[in-house]
């Protein structure tokens, strides 16, 4: 019995050492950081970056895997043209970017700055750029230093450079480099709508939909394409008639108050459309989480709209099967397809800096934009106008076709992304509004989630 | 006497509700793996046809690019590395979760001391707490630790949900076996080494055997732990097939993955039946 | 059983030395981790500046607001009604599959096969049945029963949760079926053989010989069912209604905040789950008992 007792007590004994021995605390490193700085500093001309790239090896390049023909452009394009620049691409594919942006910010919260992260190169915009800028985790102001950055116009006097220069109007400070412009176009199946009754503006949406009830939805924000819908709707009910002008100021500059009075009327509407959207006649309006979802809607026709950012998103549905037959383009909402671009950046802790220069200068490159175009089906993030008239041929020749629409139409009802401080409140106050039900007056809701943002 | 022997019968006999119940549950379980075939071959499949009005066959000579099984099959989709990655957490788990209960069960099964009921039940209790709570708590240690996102943070928890089966099911091979015939073996003479490998061994291996199955699927199968502690590094046949209908639709190249991730299991099935019907898992 | 002190206490340092390697990882792991939840879900995360140990500051905001209640509420039910569902069919199955009878074998293993294949397959498996764009709904098509999607019974993304209990029991019922057919085969034929000769009808048989019999298996795969259903994250993420989610959903969406307050909430709300679940593991074990005292086997 006794010998029990202390084989128990030891038992104790080992199992107070195991959860003593764990310690949570974490050192902090003293990181290089000298590359960095002499490169930001012009001490360093391309040759010595594509050295030092070669000696660096790899590239930890993260971005949103969701789609096969983008991942198919990276496996049999990417890599091996950088392979034979001396860097190993390493793709990590992951399903949302906000997901990097926390990994980063833990990192350097943890103490791993230059050289010390995992992460080398994300593809990213918005509000993600933003919180990386905020919590300045990012390496630099790079943009306009690589040999491919002559593709880009950077003369802030030009106003063609705003979408290089200002990401979801915020000031990218050259710490990014375009990927890619796209734009938020919708598609509509031919098979249940005629042209003459496609709407083009959110009353004849409502219109439509009065008659055909719970044939539209949009993917929910906070989900990026959501919360573009939600602007969108935001600029074509400004009550002053300014469409997305005010839009472009940050918080501070235009106060909780003023940002409730010109969302009101969009939110009426929003809450509106409500019984009329997938399931909302049963009282369960059915918002998809993401662009695959709401394609499946859309090609078994549970809906007959299908919206989301994508120059030729109509012509990648049609050629992967996810989009219905007789899917067309559409102008929709007219002089309020909102266009932005998207970015390549460099995490401060990047562990390979100067592999993941010379892969932005790659991605940067005519011919790796044009291939990108053709097989992935991803606009350019170039500007043609900075091209000669050969390079400008290769990028129109890789061009898909569009269906139903012209690109000089897309062209002509572009509107500006909104102001990536507002986005934040505008998702909260969605959030609130329409998922919650907060009855409070909106100018109360504004202000609260706000307050709540700030902390 | 002939009385108790047609009743003797009747036990044994099925009745037309009970083979009604196993056909029904038959068909539950297995009819829908039928979509997802035609799912895996299909290019356009929309609502309300039965059948896809376009295959993958028929597209696939015009496709500029894999489409469907081409490519599940190409380096792309990383169903390879999935594999790869899945079998070889899975052995690795199984080897070091009998190298830490082989003994434990052996005292367990053997022999009798104060707490063993207390110690029993802490082997269960991974079992009987929630996943979601173990997988996020751990989280925040193996970031500091630096442990998440790497092959040895995910091997470490897959241990946890697979001991408890681990060592249930082998106390219950030593608890059926008893100490005699090593006892007479080292009367005779035979030194540990010996005894262990000449007179224990062959005697628990079935046992031994079916607790490696159950650990190996319980890993192959693990999602939530490796989700969370792999942080979207470490590629499984289960987490590459959660990215893939994470969006809440399925296309093709993730009913082709859901069909490849399932392979593992029917092979198992099929070759280790026996060994697994002997044992019950949980108790 | 006399022996000398010496071989005696060899003998418990081994089996001490054996039982260590086990109990380091348990507790260094699982404990590890309970542990750290613990005081994080109080304030206590140094590593991110946070310290405001102990606070019930987190529990406070949890509690208090009722979405949490809501979520805690479909929590449990998913939980229970998949568990009670696949009880309800894992015992007559198990009851029948130990009948002999034709192809029982091919059955029993057919039967088996969701127990071998990731959750993940599973919800592929609901998502091309039974969405209003899935078969079902396109052989109801078929049928001339509805002519759009919409008309067709709304399966999954509802809190209704028909989709994902549907996935819990075709996965669980095989790990509960061989269970109770191993618990089954153990006992035996002879009791139920004496209560025929004694002529007992095959009802009586049924609930005062075969139930109490396989009682310990029913009791353990229920609680581990139980237990998995309600920290299981997959299903309830892709098949389920979304706002409110349940609680292990709830959490992962606070863990993955930017803003590490959020992830002491998610904290706080792990543990609550944890709470709950031990709370209801208890009561089952003590209902249990005391149905096995009532019944004098204890």
């Amino acid at each position: 019995m006794k010998k029990a007792k202390s084989l128990t007590r030891q038992m104790l004994l080992a199992s107070t050492l195991a959860v003593v021995s764990w310690s949570g605390a974490v050192q902090a490193e003293d990181a290089p950081g000298m590359f960095r700085s002499e490169f930001l500093k012009g001490n360093l001309g391309w040759p010595e970056v594509t050295a030092k790239a070669r000696a660096e090896g790899t590239v930890n390049f993260y971005y949103w895997g969701g789609s096969d023909i983008i991942n198919l452009w990276i496996d049999q394009v990417a890599t091996p043209a950088l392979a034979a620049e001396g860097v190993t691409l390493n793709p990590v594919r992951i399903t949302s970017t906000k997901d990097t942006v926390d990994v980063v910010i833990a990192e350097l919260a943890a103490g791993r700055r230059e050289e010390a992260g995992s992460v080398d190169l994300v593809w990213v915009n918005g509000e993600n750029f933003f919180s990386l800028k905020q919590q300045n985790a990012l390496w630099g102001a790079f943009a306009d230093r690589l040999p491919n950055s002559v593709n880009f116009e950077w003369d802030e006097s030009d106003p063609r450079s705003l979408l290089n220069l200002r990401d979801f109007g915020v000031e990218t400070g050259l710490q990014e480099m375009p990927w890619s412009g796209e734009q938020y176009v919708c598609s509509v199946n031919r098979a249940h709508v005629p042209v003459d009754q496609t709407p083009a503006t959110f009353a004849q949406l409502k219109t439509y939909l009065e008659a055909n009830p719970g044939k539209f939805t949009y993917v929910k924000p906070p989900h990026y394409l959501g919360n573009t819908f939600v602007q969108s709707v935001l600029y074509a009910h400004n009550p002053d008639g300014n469409g997305a002008e005010p839009y472009q100021k940050n918080f501070d500059e235009l106060g909780s108050a003023e940002l409730a009075r010109l969302m009101e009327p969009g939110i009426e509407y929003l809450k509106s459309l409500e019984p009329l959207l997938l399931g909302g006649a049963a009282g369960n309006p059915r918002y998809p989480e993401n662009s695959d979802e709401l394609d499946n809607l859309f090609l078994n026709s549970e809906v007959h709209f299908d919206c989301k950012f994508g120059v030729f998103a109509n012509h990648n549905g049609l050629i992967t099967g996810t989009y219905p037959e007789q899917a067309e383009e559409m102008i929709f909402p007219v002089g309020n397809m909102i266009k932005n671009k998207n970015y390549l950046t460099v995490p401060l802790n990047s562990p390979h800096p100067a592999a993941a220069l010379v892969a932005i200068n790659y991605f940067s490159s005519v011919d790796a934009q044009a291939s990108k175009l053709q097989a992935a089906g991803m606009p350019v993030g170039l500007d043609l106008w900075r091209l000669n008239d050969e390079e400008v041929a290769e990028v129109v020749a890789a061009a898909p076709p569009h269906y139903g629409i012209t690109q000089q139409e897309l062209d002509d009802n572009i509107a500006p992304d909104t102001n990536a401080s507002l986005v934040d409140v505008i998702e909260a106050t969605w959030l609130a509004v329409i998922e919650r039900k907060d009855n409070k007056p909106l100018a109360d809701i504004v202000a609260q989630v706000s307050g709540e943002l700030n902390n | 006497m002939i009385r108790a022997a047609s009743k003797l019968r009747d036990i044994k006999a099925i009745n037309p509700w009970q083979r009604l119940l196993v056909l029904a549950m038959a068909v539950f379980t297995i009819a829908p793996f039928a979509p997802l075939i035609i799912q895996s071959l299909a290019f356009r499949w929309a609502w309300p046809n039965i059948l896809p009005t376009v295959w993958w066959f028929e597209q696939r000579q015009r496709s500029p690019f894999p489409l469907a099984w081409d490519y599940v099959f190409s380096p792309s989709s990383r169903v390879v590395e999935a594999t790869i990655n899945t079998l070889g957490i899975g052995i690795t788990v199984t080897l070091l979760c009998l190298v830490i209960c082989l003994p434990a069960a052996r005292v367990l099964g053997q022999r009798n001391f104060r707490g063993k009921s207390q110690l029993e039940f802490l082997i269960a209790l991974p079992l009987l707490l929630p996943e979601a709570a173990i997988g996020i708590a751990l989280l925040m240690i193996f970031i500091a630790l630096d442990l998440a996102g790497t092959y040895i943070g995910v091997i470490i928890v897959h241990l946890i949900p697979t001991i408890p089966y681990m060592a249930r099911t082998l106390t219950s091979v030593y608890q059926g076996h008893g100490t005699d015939a090593e006892d007479h073996a080292r009367v005779l003479g035979a030194n540990r080494r010996q005894v262990f490998f000449r007179v224990t061994l062959p005697m628990i291996l079935p046992g031994v055997i079916a607790g490696c199955l159950f650990t190996f699927l319980v890993s192959t199968n693990l999602f939530l732990l490796t989700f969370f502690i792999g942080q979207g590094h470490i590629v499984t046949l289960p987490t590459l097939l959660f990215a893939k209908i994470s969006g809440g639709a399925l296309d093709a190249t993730g009913a082709g993955i859901a069909l490849i991730a399932s392979i593992p299991g029917i092979i198992l099935l099929i070759f280790t039946d026996r060994f697994i019907r002997n044992y019950p898992l949980a108790e | 059983m006399k022996r000398t002190a010496s071989p005696a206490f060899m003998q418990n340092l081994r089996d001490v030395l054996e039982v260590t390697p086990l109990l380091v990882v348990l507790l260094g792991l699982f404990g590890g981790a309970l542990l750290l939840g613990l005081l994080q879900s109080f304030g206590y995360a140094p590593w991110f500046g946070i310290n405001e140990f102990p606070t019930t500051r987190y529990f406070e905001r949890l509690w208090l607001s009722s979405d949490f209640w809501f979520s805690l509420g479909l929590t449990l039910y998913y939980g229970f009604a998949a568990t009670l569902i696949g009880l309800v069919i894992s015992v007559p199955l198990s009851i029948a599959l130990s009948k002999r009878f034709k192809g029982s074998r091919l059955f029993s293993a057919l039967i088996r096969l969701p127990l071998m294949v990731p959750y993940t397959v599973g919800i592929a498996l609901a998502l091309v049945m039974l969405g209003n764009g899935g078969l079902l709904s396109r052989i109801s098509a078929g049928l001339g029963l509805i002519d759009d999607p919409s008309q067709f019974v709304q399966i999954l993304k509802t809190h209704g949760g028909c989709g994902i209990i549907l996935v819990y029991v075709w996965k669980q019922v095989p790990f509960m079926t061989l269970n109770l057919s191993a618990v089954l085969a153990r006992a035996g034929d002879d009791t139920v053989e004496a209560a025929m000769v004694l002529g007992a009808n095959s009802r009586q048989i049924f609930w005062r010989v075969t139930l109490p019999q396989i009682m310990p298996g029913i009791v353990s795969a229920s609680l581990i069912c139980f237990a998995f259903n309600i920290g299981a994250f997959e299903a309830p993420l892709i098949l389920g209604g979304g706002y409110p989610d349940t609680l292990p959903v709830l959490a992962w969406r606070y863990f993955q905040d930017s803003n590490y307050a959020f992830q002491l909430q998610g904290m706080a709300v792990v543990v609550s789950l944890a709470l709950v679940s031990g709370l209801f593991l208890a009561a089952y074990l003590q209902g249990y008992r005391r149905y096995e005292r009532a019944r004098g086997r204890v």
